[in-house]
């Protein structure tokens, strides 16, 4: 861990564009590590069924973003 | 808008997308647009770029930065700060994915599963790109769009093409300022 009290001090940041970015990092980074779970998953022989019920999405969900790419 | 691309900036184009399928990337991205700038030689973009000290181990340099930021998901290192303002260590959960998933596997646009996309599409980011070029180019009057739209494009747009080539003095003001000799204060597009 880095100093906690800096990073206290940073969770506690007012400014808008700072909250922001960490939200928008946050998705994008999310993204990514669904597309390698879902990967992985895939590869170990998971059903489209059984991803979507683990990721509490529906099956048409997840198969329309990771079927047919 | 394809007819009023300079011949380098038809390469340019060309080359992103050999970038992309070199980097197994299932869309062209912006980092592939700045890739394939750097390959050009004698082109306005490659005058400007070498003006602003872009050459040789420099030029590596900024090639090792856009794989490092690929290997963290695309996010930038303010991405990467604004994460660590929260409290998440982005370098750590990259390294643990790896550990798990095998190195770059974190990298966005590769291949998930299922079929193969026919034609490589540009990826929202890259249209982006080009769009601000032929914006950037219609507010200076200049009737074709060559790569040095591309690169002022690319460094005006917020993410890590922006940032890498910032972080390698190549922004904005100073590419405008090679090119036409103006600081650039307004920024066209």
């Amino acid at each position: 861990m880095t100093d906690a009290t800096d990073l206290a001090e940073r969770a506690g940041d007012r400014d808008p564009r700072i909250g922001l970015r960490a939200v928008s990092a946050l998705r994008r980074l999310l993204e990514q590590l669904e597309a390698v779970q879902v990967r992985s998953a895939r590869n170990q022989g998971w059903s489209w069924q059984e991803i979507a019920a683990e990721l509490g999405v529906s099956r048409q969900a997840v198969h329309k973003k990771y079927g047919r790419q | 808008m394809f007819e009023r691309f300079t011949k380098d900036a038809r390469a340019v184009v060309v080359g992103a997308v050999e970038h992309s399928e070199r980097t197994g990337a299932e869309t062209v991205g912006e980092e592939h647009l700045l890739l394939a700038l750097l390959d050009r030689e004698a082109s306005r973009a490659s005058f400007a770029l070498a003006s602003l000290g872009l050459t040789g181990e420099r030029r590596e340099s900024v090639e090792r930065s856009l794989t490092e930021a690929r290997r963290r998901g695309g996010l930038s290192r303010a991405d990467a700060d604004a994460l660590s303002g929260l409290g998440i260590d982005l370098s750590e959960i990259v390294s643990r994915v790896e550990e798990a998933h095998g190195e770059g596997v974190l990298a966005p646009g590769r291949k998930t599963g299922g079929r193969r996309a026919k034609r490589r599409a540009f990826a929202e980011g890259a249209k982006g790109v080009v769009e601000r070029s032929l914006r950037m180019a219609v507010a200076r009057h200049d009737r074709r769009i060559g790569d040095e739209h591309f690169l002022l494009a690319l460094t005006v747009r917020p993410g890590v093409p922006a940032e890498v080539l910032a972080d390698h003095g190549v922004t904005y003001e100073k590419v405008m300022r090679v090119l036409y000799g103006d600081g650039g204060t307004a920024k066209a597009g």
